[in-house]
């Protein structure tokens, strides 16, 4: 039998390639031809939305030959007998919102159209050194600015690849789109409020934020830097763990990457969930929104098919001996976003100060009479809508006149937040939990274009991943299931602080449990 | 809906913040940030102990697992070619940029 | 009217670490061609992360001691934010609310007998910007400089004249350098002074508006552009104007001071805690083992070495100028043993013009303490005599050989041996029967010839008093 190369998980690539079943370089045409048929044109600047409207639009810089060298590089390792690494010959995707030596790194902005980064972000060196191999950048919400990948200034931006009239998310929606129509095994994105989970979700792929702290940010392009987490987009739990292992630790780049040491997370994955106890909160099965209108506030439970896919996966993991709590008590999760609002605006406005057209990227091509119209014009021409509402927001949340009624009282809420956690992971505590489960959007994927321009709805979609970087605690969001028109639906796993491992764990469990449903056997419109 | 941020309170964020935008640009987004600023003011109900602390990370940082100041070695970087060649305006090593205006009256 | 002064000082203190302080390029770039020294991190390139140097911290923590501070077991970095073309990130580190640390202050001597206590709001750590100039109407901007670490220090309103500031800064400047954590050298920007300057009518317990002078960077530039700003704050008054918060410019070569920017326009610079790094976690083992390291103070060495040794206020505060030169002095007492003050005199009268001239470090020097002790022995005890004793510091210091060595194998040890010496007077009054004659006739102040013939004939070796003595046996006798 032989395989279809694009649709093999990182591990069995990995696996192969290590036993010589495959060269990295046979591994790496293959995707790359594969790319050539899914993919479709390139985002790119002033790029038609809707062009080739059946095609997924992954990419925003395809790496041909430096993939084809990098695989090369596997081969001859393991042709002299040397240890490839754990990713040998893997290929994976890179959201372009990480440096990548030599590399356009855009952060799918137009003012950073020219920058060619001079140095590789950590997690990208720490995954070519584990043998993977990079197939290009992939496409983003600008500056990660978004839930839908539609504020990107490369157009056409990712459709999703089981319904390419809908989005892929965001704003690791590239991410999300190439690792689910086999563009990759693997993905490297991030996630600030939901940006590689609610994708994730969205595109029937797993996808993890591990714990602040547990992997570099070096080489990551900021948005919100005390709630940036680099994380990993696969197609199953065994890759994603597979993934953190590569790229977890401590990094002298990094002041705020913990000296913790590594578990081995592989080698926990086939633990059971045998007496972990595990949470169900009515706080994460209701939704606080505001009308588009009035701005009033309203609540309402979350659609069927989404709780129905949460407690089946519930009913599972009881099955295999988990213990399944009910009614925990969550009752700051709605004030995620609001706090989400001023806390992430106030940093990238600040992150955001330094493209200015002065040392690097876009600098306005007109006359200027001084300095100052220099930075309004540069900045005015290349920054896209969120950015600048960002920007925007976040100076006058920070002013000094309001910084004590906005950004000190959502930096205490976000304490509230982080407390609602640490009371049910007490392991002295009333609930004791091991995880909590919940669902990862409030919604499966939206038609593009039904929701982009409405910044608080949009935002919106973020409402049950949020929490977690408010609180700095670690998420995975696993497929649990489509709905009747076939669209994913994904269930989340919220653990403590460097709990990684145990997630994977249940999603492990989780996955074994349900192998034979027939959702399972059922693949992205696109790669039918 | 009450406005809280109005056109010119919007105008002197949009000087400080350094931009320059298009009338339409600056009729969505000021109608965004009043949108948003709305949903912001939930905060405003939530009753909080004066000594509640604000928290800067998630993570609390223990000393245990926070990594230690760096030694004081130099390490002279590899990519200096590579950072002048980003630069929009370089002559003689310096980075060129217009003049600032001057401000001095005596 | 009379006046009474009021001024603040701003000190900005670059560090003598090695590297800068959230980068590993170098931290003193003088001299260098613009742009060499940089890397992502301090260019402030998309994507990177400070990491924090030690010894910045550690450099600051001795300072902070020095002054008497209060030092914070949790301290933490905050964003200043702003733009400037020489501020790569539009956003310095710096700290805010939370600094290094507070309080403190510093004893200020002055001249006419008067201590200042100069006390201290504020101590904390930054990171420097980078260089920009004009040319032809363009700004060129250098960023070797960014990301040097400086530390800020704030006084209270406690200088009440421009000799005061003037006397601020030498003390500030002598202890940083005592401290080795900053060359101080003000021509070169390792020290840099913002002057806040206001006048009251004496007697008054309020504050008026007050001026903010820039760029007062040298010692002489204070005083002069503090008179000068207090003169013209004078005239305002006296002509009925009031004195508005002006930012001032001092210019040093035209010695004039010029009005920048009005301070109600004060931009916002929207601080918020810097979340790219932790806080600085001074925990007791890390304190104890960087304040082990807190040597003796000038002024309180100054005060033991006139209680300890009886030196005099002037000597000894000159032996505490440079704390390499009080600890050679020390050393040298020590090897010694016999009275400082004539080791303070050997010291402030020969070897501090040796250094002078030398430019060396007394530390530096081959004139050891040790052989500095024995070469005042060596006078002493009579074996050579002063003349010789100070050709031999230079001797000591050029041929690094021990002043004993040096006297044995150059044959320098005085001629005291009172046989050798009786034969050689006898030899000089029998070679000059006529000089011998019209001495005995009454002329007794050819003495002083006779002893000149000895001296030449023994190259000075002759203990004079003992020559004496010998001649005016044999000629009287």
């Amino acid at each position: 039998m032989t395989d279809y190369i694009p649709a093999l998980s990182a591990h069995e690539i990995a696996r192969k390639v290590r036993r010589g079943e495959y060269t990295a370089r046979q591994v790496t045409e293959a995707v790359l031809a594969h790319i050539a048929r899914v993919d479709g044109c390139p985002g790119q600047l002033d790029g038609d939305p809707n062009a080739e409207p059946d095609r997924v639009h992954a990419f925003i810089t395809l790496t041909a030959e430096r993939a084809l060298a990098q695989a090369d590089a596997v081969d001859a390792k393991i042709a002299a007998g040397e240890d490839p690494g754990p990713l040998a010959g893997v290929p994976f995707t890179v959201k372009d919102i990480f440096t990548v030596k030599g590399t356009l790194s855009s952060a799918a902005s137009r003012i950073l159209e020219n920058f060619i980064a001079p140095y590789t972000a950590t997690p990208v060196a720490r995954l070519e050194a584990a043998g993977g191999v990079i197939l290009g950048k992939v496409n983003l919400d600008e500056f990660t600015f978004g839930s839908s990948n539609e504020s990107s200034a490369y157009q056409p931006s990712p459709r999703n690849p089981w319904n390419p009239a809908r989005v892929p998310g965001g704003s690791s929606g590239g991410s999300a789109a190439a690792v689910a129509a086999w563009e990759g095994a693997l993905s490297l994105g991030t996630d600030t409020a939901g940006s590689i989970r609610q994708p994730a979700a969205f595109c029937g792929v797993v996808g993890l934020k591990p714990t602040y702290g547990r992997v570099s940010r070096y080489g990551l392009i900021a948005f919100g830097s005390s709630l940036d987490t680099t994380g990993s987009l696969a197609r199953n739990v065994t890759d994603a763990a597979l993934m953190l292992q590569a790229m977890a630790g401590a990094d002298p780049h990094d002041g705020t990457a913990v000296t913790l040491p590594v578990p081995d997370y592989l080698a926990a994955l086939p633990r059971g969930v045998e007496g972990l106890r595990i949470g169900l909160s009515p706080d994460y099965f209701r939704i606080t929104y505001p009308d588009p209108q009035s701005g009033e506030l309203y609540e309402e439970p979350l659609p069927d098919e989404i709780r129905a896919a949460v407690m089946h996966a519930a009913e599972v993991l009881a099955a295999q001996g988990a213990e399944i709590v009910e009614d925990v008590p969550m009752p700051h999760t709605r004030y995620g976003i609001p706090a989400y609002f001023v806390i992430s605006r106030v940093e990238a406005a600040s992150n955001l100060h330094r493209f200015d057209g002065v040392k690097y990227g876009y600098r306005t091509p007109q006359k200027v009479r001084d300095l100052h119209e220099m930075y309004r014009k540069s900045r005015g021409e290349g920054f896209g809508l969120q950015p600048k509402l960002r920007i925007l927001m976040g100076m006058y949340v920070s002013a000094a006149q309001y910084s004590a009624q906005y950004y000190n009282r959502a930096l205490k809420i976000r304490t509230l937040i982080r407390r609602d956690f640490e009371a049910v992971f007490d392991p002295q505590g009333a609930y004791r939990l091991d995880a909590l489960l919940t669902p990862t959007t409030p919604t499966p994927a939206f038609p593009i274009g039904g929701v982009y321009g409405d910044s608080v709805l949009m935002q919106y979609a973020d409402q049950l991943t949020v929490a977690a970087n408010h609180a700095g605690i670690p998420g995975i969001s696993l497929p649990g299931g489509l709905n009747a028109e076939g669209l994913p639906l994904g269930i989340q796993l919220l653990g403590p602080d460097f709990s990684e491992s145990t997630l994977f764990r249940i999603g492990y469990a989780y996955e074994q449990a349900t192998a034979e449903e027939a959702w399972r056997a059922t693949r992205p419109l696109v790669v039918r | 809906m009450q406005e809280e941020i109005s056109p010119e309170i919007f105008n002197h964020m949009v000087e400080l913040a350094a931009l320059e935008l298009t009338p339409e640009e600056a009729a969505y987004l000021r109608g965004q940030l009043n949108k948003q600023l709305q949903a912001v003011h939930a905060l405003q109900v939530i009753p909080l102990d004066e000594d509640t602390p604000i928290a800067s990370h998630g993570v609390p940082y223990p000393p245990e697992i926070s990594p230690a100041p760096r030694a004081d070695e130099w390490h002279p970087d590899p990519n200096r070619e590579d950072i002048i060649a980003q630069m929009p305006a370089v002559e003689d090593g310096y980075i060129v940029v217009p003049d600032i205006p001057h401000e001095e009256l005596e | 009217m009379e006046y009474e002064i009021i001024i603040g000082l701003e000190t900005h203190i670059q560090l003598n670490t090695t590297t800068k302080i959230f980068c590993s390029c170098k931290a003193d770039s003088w001299g260098e061609a613009p742009n060499t020294n940089i890397c992502p991190v301090c260019v402030g390139l998309p994507g990177v992360l400070p990491v924090l140097n030690r010894s910045a911290v550690e450099k600051a923590v001795l300072l902070a001691a020095a002054m008497q501070a209060e030092i914070r077991p949790l301290s933490y970095f905050d964003r200043k934010n702003y733009f400037y073309p020489d501020l790569p990130k539009g956003y310095q580190i710096s700290q805010y609310d939370r600094s290094l640390a507070y309080g403190g202050h510093l004893e200020v001597p002055m001249p006419e007998g008067y201590v200042r206590r100069v006390r201290i709001h504020k101590l904390h750590i930054e990171e420097d910007a980078g260089k920009t100039k004009n040319e032809n109407g363009r700004r060129l901007i250098d960023f070797n400089r960014c990301g040097v670490p400086l530390i800020e220090m704030v006084t209270a309103p406690d200088i009440r004249t421009a000799d005061e500031a003037a006397q601020y800064l030498i003390r500030l400047r002598q202890l940083l350098r005592w401290l080795g954590i900053s060359e101080a050298d003000m021509e070169k920007g390792h020290l840099r002074c913002d002057a806040n300057v206001s006048i009251r009518p004496l007697g008054a317990d309020y504050l008026n508006p007050k001026t903010e002078i820039k760029n007062v960077n040298s010692i002489d530039a204070v005083r002069t552009a503090i008179e000068a700003e207090v003169k013209r704050q004078s005239r305002e008054v006296e002509s009925g104007g009031k004195v508005k918060p002006w930012t001032l410019s001092w210019d040093e070569d035209s010695g004039r001071l010029s009005k920048m920017r009005s301070k109600e326009t004060e931009a916002d610079y929207r601080y918020f805690r810097e979340p790219d790094l932790l806080p600085i976690r001074l925990d007791e083992a890390w304190r104890q083992s960087i304040l082990a390291e807190l040597p003796e103070l000038p002024l309180a060495r100054r005060a033991r070495f006139m209680g300890q040794y009886g030196l005099l206020e002037y000597d000894a505060d000159l032996l505490t100028g440079e704390r390499s030169l009080s600890d050679y002095f020390e050393q040298t007492v020590q090897a010694y043993q016999g009275d400082p003050k004539r080791v303070a005199n050997w010291l402030l009268n020969d070897v501090m013009r040796m250094l002078n001239e030398r430019g060396k470090t007394a530390g530096a020097l081959n004139l050891t303490p040790q052989y500095l002790a024995e070469i005042i022995r060596l006078v002493d005890e009579g074996t050579v005599n002063t003349p010789t004793g100070k050709a031999l510091l230079e001797k000591t210091e050029s041929t690094e050989k021990s002043p004993r060595e040096i006297v044995a194998s150059e044959k320098l040890a005085r001629v005291s041996d009172t046989a050798a010496l009786r034969q050689m007077c006898e030899k000089i009054l029998a070679e000059n029967p006529e000089q011998v004659a019209r001495y005995r006739s009454g002329k007794i102040g050819l003495i002083g010839w006779f002893m000149g013939q000895v001296m030449q004939a023994t190259r000075g070796k002759a203990d004079p008093k003992a020559t004496r003595e010998l001649l005016q046996e044999l000629l009287d006798g």
